[in-house]
């Protein structure tokens, strides 16, 4: 599978935007940048031409590179502004933002783990698939994440 | 809090609304650029005109060894109208190959490369950015019959190959290659550059000539233990490029290919 024509772009932009979005955020504050992300992807993906073996693999490659971009955009970030999870979370008065804020506010590897299991509704085992990882390791994640959660907002998750 | 609260948090994220659409239209556009792109690195740049093949052919036909008629790297470049890189192709760090493969039809010859800084008067653009630090490469390819070419032979790509990495991580198109090509006295040549690949020189690197699109495991696989090589029945040569391992830099080369965001590709 390859990106090959405008009916394929088409095809990416609509089943993938909404994920990839959402994902990016589980990262950065801005949804604008966010939107950079998910935009610098997808042109990735058009220059570098990848052979996805299916649809599952191709899923895969744009939920890594995302995250490594997000990931990448936000440690650019962070050398010009402190960090401003921890004071949104504290002053945050409505729960949605603040539970956005504690999501920021994990570690890369739980963030990604806790939004494709809430979110999107991965088993564990398809979170492995996606993300390269063991099950045992993304319910370890999961676990550890969830708890962090949990301390950081002082509610149960379910 | 449940998974209808963490859903309720992400939805209410404001993403522009016509985000889908201008995504489309970016990447539209992008598609187009590339097919332009591809079609001038396939076709070539420049094309002799019939009156002149037909001169060719008559030098031809008086005996005169074609080999010897054959133009040099710097000649190459000159042709191109780069006199900084036909110094390049003539200074002590350039290496002269002259190394030749059957392909179909054909026999190409690589001819020479040389890689540095500021090596051409047109430095390339990648990702948006100039880059001036580039491998160039010159080949050649004849028909093997000895008929001369009058044309730039279709459906050949070129690419860049190296052991232990994808093939679909480190190649022409993940390099940003380009190429220029032009036929004259009955042979195409070609000058191909690339980032330089000298960052990749502590392994095997490999120049591909073949028929087919971008480099994939099943025309290229890769051993156990990380060579590559040309899959049986498709038409192509594999070079080995004989880089100097003390310029190797495999913190840029593992950035390069991080950066390509398919390191994990299996």
């Amino acid at each position: 599978m390859a990106l090959t024509g405008a009916e394929e772009v088409s095809r990416l932009v609509e089943t993938y935007s909404s994920m990839l979005l959402r994902l990016a955020c589980t990262r950065l504050e801005n949804p604008a940048d966010a939107e950079d992300v998910v935009q610098e992807v997808f042109l990735k993906l058009l220059t570098a031409h990848p052979s996805f073996r299916d649809a599952e693999h191709e899923k895969a490659w744009l939920i890594r590179t995302t995250l490594h971009r997000a990931a990448d955009l936000r440690k650019a970030a962070s050398r010009w502004n402190v960090p401003l999870e921890e004071a949104l979370l504290a002053s945050a008065p409505e729960l949605e933002d603040r539970l956005l804020a504690a999501v920021r506010a994990l570690p890369e590897k739980y963030g990604a783990v806790i939004h494709l299991h809430y979110y999107e509704g991965y088993s564990l085992k398809e979170i492995g698939k996606l993300l390269g990882l063991p099950a045992a390791t993304v319910g370890t994640r999961l676990a550890r994440g969830r708890e962090r959660l949990r301390q950081s907002l002082k509610e149960e998750i379910e | 809090m449940n998974r209808e609260a963490y859903r309720k948090a992400f939805d209410a994220i404001p993403f522009s609304p016509d985000f889908r659409d201008r995504t489309t239209e970016l990447l539209r556009d992008r598609l187009r650029e590339q097919e332009k792109e591809e079609h001038s690195m396939y076709i070539g740049k420049t094309k002799k005109l019939a009156v002149l093949i037909a001169a060719a052919i008559a030098l031809l036909a008086v005996s005169v060894s074609a080999v010897m008629l054959w133009l040099t790297p710097a000649q190459v470049a000159e042709r191109l109208e780069d006199p900084v890189l036909a110094a390049a192709f003539d200074s002590e760090d350039a290496v002269l190959l002259e190394e030749t493969a059957q392909v179909g039809d054909y026999t190409v010859t690589l001819a020479g490369l040389v890689s540095g800084k500021d090596l051409s008067r047109a430095p390339a653009e990648y990702n948006g950015q100039l880059v001036s630090d580039r491998t160039y490469a010159v080949f050649s390819l004849a028909r093997t019959d000895g008929e001369p070419l009058e044309e730039l032979p279709d459906g050949l790509s070129y690419s860049p190959l190296v052991s232990g990495y994808h093939v679909s991580a480190v190649n022409a198109w993940t390099l940003g290659a380009t190429c220029q090509s032009f036929v004259q006295d009955g042979v195409a040549y070609y000058l191909f550059d690339t980032q330089n690949l000298e960052m990749f020189a502590d392994h095997t690197v490999y120049f591909a000539i073949y028929e087919g699109g971008v480099p994939n495991p099943a025309t290229f696989p890769t051993a156990e233990d990380g060579s590559i090589s040309l899959a049986e029945g498709v038409q192509g040569a594999l070079f080995t490029l004989p880089l100097d391992a003390s310029k190797a830099d495999p913190a840029a080369a593992e950035a390069f290919v991080e950066g390509t965001g398919l390191e994990f590709i299996g």
